[in-house]
């Protein structure tokens, strides 16, 4: 029986709506910019909530021909777009090893754009005129399917789906894969374009999101801060290239971090609300952190799933004193929803990158528009703006709808 | 060292049969459960033809709070892994936190619901959207339900691969298992795409089968296969590790030996034509359980009785088992149930559970006429008793996706 690999980090690519590309995302959020504005891409004049971190410069025709952009969803779409830069920042040749590399992206709310479109069709022109394509284009492994077929990576391959953790779990996933020795490389993340017309009217009809701040957009995405009333819908997308140490090193790619632990739970306990004093999400933290063999006292940053909830940043808080204790004071924390918004599924990707570029370069980003304390998040949320640390793990939280906790352990790579 | 991994619970919600017993008495009699459509307004058809569930009584499974809130789809779900928890007689609430988790999928999520509400959207506006809706309509929503309902808290989500989602689902519980993540696993995949726009979308593809006789629609491998036919339900499989079973002695159906997904790399919609995708899915899961192709007795085939299909699936068969291609038995439920979707790889899973564990093989229903392209023994129309040391389960999906698993009789009981 062989060792478990290690596996490594060797490229991300990301699309959010503060910058498209890993290095003008990393830059924006460094500099505690926002990319939270009134929603252009749908209607939303009788929608409670009018706000949305958009990628409002995104031309698919950057990455892709007419015909094949017209047949893809935007989720998709933007997947192909993480997962070039991604691919082309590790410099894995994938054709040369099709059968070695898998690919799982997550995707929570799949092509619900694709979807509306074609009920507008099918109510107005009948059945007769829906398309071919409909199918197809709205599953959510799309994603998943249409990058394998663009860079022809033929090993494992679905979508993990946990609402907001999708993209975690799809990095889990990936991991476990690597460690099974069931691939040599994979590419992984997640990925959503919910700021659609539905998906904010259902979203708003469950009372999650931010109603009180449409005229002050930039305010409205406010984690851990008093005055939160809700999250901010987003879109976007994140995507990891990882493989195993050995593979790495044998095709001379830079290790750019390390990928420790993973951890799963659920809090079967209610379909929205997260269970008392946020025990699911400290199972999750505690079962990736025992998997990376690390203790508690080690983790330098956590990249919070703090979405701006009421509900999520008080139990989150809650859930890291339970895991971390008396030291929970002296962990930074930042979420990075504060300057893009949520974007479901794609969070847990999105959020792995910006993990890795933290441990990289040893320092951390801002929570923003955090100014009002809130008596029940008083561990220290990075409100000051970018700061310098010295750490050798990270850890990204992720928490969906459903109660699925996934949490990720990433170390700053040493051979 | 990977754990081992055993199947200790089924159950099926499926048009053959509401139960794993009526659905495998149905399946060996080789009964069809495809009919005319009678859930929505089909006269836009001339062949308005599917695999619907018959006489679902959903609450005697769900409390009627829930039950308005949940779609058709998570109702399948919930009703299939309350048969194989009983089945299995595992005490979700006396095992260890976290050591019960649940992993579902499914390819389409809560069609039904999305459709009403988008009606409710479009004639009343969005503030009579229900609040419900997001948390109901996610692929995921089955999986945290059932947690919800057992108290399962270990690991928790959904996988999706098109129409090998199900056995996509399988395969990774059953590794979250082998590493040592979870003690029980329930998983299974659930569909119901009867609506009218998603009949509409699959209409829309041309790959509906027609027939003047909806049982005789469906007919894999059959030289006069015309098409797939939708299906809807869902399967269950209760997956454990061998230690944690054994220690409170639970009957053993199964062993699960291996899986694997893998991705054709081609096109969105069709298989490529030489069968290299599900080929590799197949070595995959060989490898894993280290099996050797001369241990596969019996193969339940993805079989859609589309004629690209079945005629690349015998491709790969061939071109994986080599000179033991000719002993194998292939059968295609398919024939009786319909495609069932995200829940296809789940049920087929169950069934290939059920063929070690009764030595029975079901047969490919409809076959009447041979293909020259599709050239194995397909255990035409009759059930056949068998001796089979190893069953696999293949999927194929739109969009490259394909998955295969191994089951293996288990001697033990």
């Amino acid at each position: 029986m062989m060792d478990v690999p290690r596996v490594v980090v060797t490229g991300a690519g990301v699309v959010t709506p503060v910058g498209i590309g890993l290095e003008a995302t990393w830059q924006a959020l460094l500099a505690g910019e926002n990319g939270i504005g009134p929603v252009t891409l749908c209607e939303v004049d009788d929608i409670a909530s009018q706000i949305a971190g958009e990628v409002s410069d995104f031309d698919p025709e950057r990455w892709l021909n007419r015909k094949d952009a017209r047949r893809m969803d935007r989720f998709v779409q933007l997947a192909i777009a993480a997962a070039d830069e991604a691919l082309e920042h590790s410099g894995l040749d994938v054709r040369s090893e099709s059968e070695q590399v898998g690919c799982i992206i997550g995707s929570g709310i799949g092509g619900i754009q694709t979807l509306e479109d074609q009920f507008k069709v099918f109510f107005d022109k009948g059945p007769g005129r829906v398309s071919p394509f409909l199918v197809p284009m709205f599953i959510s492994d799309m994603a998943a399917g249409q990058v394998s077929i663009r860079t022809g990576a033929q090993g494992p391959n679905v979508n993990t789906v946990s609402a907001c953790a999708s993209g975690a779990d799809a990095l889990g996933a990936a991991f476990e894969t690597l460690r099974r020795g069931d691939a040599l490389a994979m590419i992984a993340g997640g990925t959503d374009a919910g700021v659609t017309r539905m998906s904010m009217a259902a979203f708003a009809a469950s009372r999650a999101l931010s109603t009180g701040q449409n005229d002050d957009p930039e305010h409205a995405s406010r984690p851990f801060d008093a005055g939160r009333d809700g999250f901010v819908l987003a879109e976007g997308a994140g995507v990891l290239i990882l493989e195993t140490l050995e593979h790495a090193e044998a095709r001379g790619a830079e290790p750019l971090v390390e990928m420790v632990g993973y951890g799963q739970s659920a809090d079967a306990f209610h379909v929205t609300q997260p269970s008392e004093n946020g025990e699911g999400a400290a199972r999750a933290m505690r079962m990736a952190l025992a998997k990376a063999g690390i203790n508690a006292s080690d983790v330098g940053y956590i990249n919070a799933h703090g979405t701006s909830t009421p509900m999520n940043d008080k139990f989150e808080t809650m859930s890291v004193k339970t895991v971390f204790g008396q030291a929970a004071a002296a962990i930074p924390i930042s979420s990075t929803k504060s300057m893009i918004g949520h974007t479901l599924g794609a969070g847990g990707g999105i959020e792995a990158a910006v993990t890795m570029m933290s441990l990289r370069e040893q320092k951390i980003h801002g929570t923003r528009n955090l100014v009002l304390p809130d008596p029940d998040c008083d561990l220290d949320y990075v409100s000051e703006g970018a700061r310098e640390v010295s750490m050798e793990y990270a850890i990204s939280n992720s928490l969906g709808f459903g109660g699925h906790n996934s949490c990720l352990v990433f170390k700053r790579f040493t051979a | 060292m990977p754990l081992e991994v055993v199947v200790t619970g089924l159950g099926l919600m499926t048009p053959v049969g509401n139960n794993v017993s009526s659905a495998w008495e149905n399946l060996v009699a080789g009964r069809s459960g495809i009919g005319t459509i009678s859930q929505f307004d089909t006269s836009a058809y001339e062949y308005p033809i599917a695999g619907e569930v018959k006489n679902f009584e959903p609450s005697n499974f769900i409390e009627p709070k829930l039950l308005r809130r949940i779609d058709r789809s998570t109702q399948f779900a919930i009703a299939a892994c309350q048969e194989a928890v009983a089945d299995a007689g595992v005490e979700v609430n006396s095992e260890r936190p976290g050591a019960v988790g649940v992993l579902l999928g499914t390819g389409m999520g809560g069609a039904h619901l999305m459709i009403e509400q988008q009606r409710i959207l479009d004639e009343k506006g969005p503030r009579r959207v229900s609040p419900f809706l997001i948390s109901h309509f996610l692929p995921d929503t089955a999986t945290g339900l059932v947690a919800i309902a057992l108290g399962a808290h270990g690991p928790n989500f959904a996988v999706t691969a098109a129409c090998a989602t199900g056995g996509a689902a399988v395969g990774e519980a059953a590794e979250t298992i082998a590493r040592g993540d979870a003690e029980v696993m329930i998983t299974g995949g659930f569909e119901a795409p009867l609506t009218p726009i998603y009949y509409a979308g699959f209409f829309a593809m041309k790959a509906l089968a027609t027939h003047e006789d909806p049982t005789q629609a469906v007919r894999p491998f059959d030289a006069d296969r015309n098409g797939f036919i939708l299906g809807e339900g869902a399967g269950a499989l209760v997956l454990e590790s061998l230690e944690h079973a054994q220690a409170r002695g639970a009957k053993i159906y199964a062993r699960y030996c291996g899986g694997a997904t893998s991705n054709d790399a081609g096109d969105m919609v069709a298989a490529a034509e030489d069968g290299h995708g599900i080929a590799e899915a197949m070595r995959r899961a060989l490898v894993r359980g280290e099996v050797r192709t001369d241990q596969i007795s019996y193969i339940n085939a993805h079989g859609t009785s589309t004629p690209l299909n079945d005629r690349v699936e015998t491709t790969a068969f061939h071109n994986v088992f080599r000179e033991d291609a000719d002993r194998l038995m292939v059968s295609s439920t398919k024939s009786m149930h319909g495609h069932m979707m995200g829940a296809a790889g789940a049920v087929e899973a169950a069934i290939a559970v059920l063929t070690c564990h009764h030595q029975v093989v079901p047969p490919t229903i409809n076959y009447t006429t041979p293909d020259p392209d599709c050239d194995l023994d397909y255990v035409p129309n009759v059930a056949r008793d068998a001796k089979i040391e190893h069953a696999m389960s293949t999927s194929v999906g739109l969009g490259g996706h394909n998955s295969a698993l191994i089951f293996g009789r288990w001697e033990g009981n």
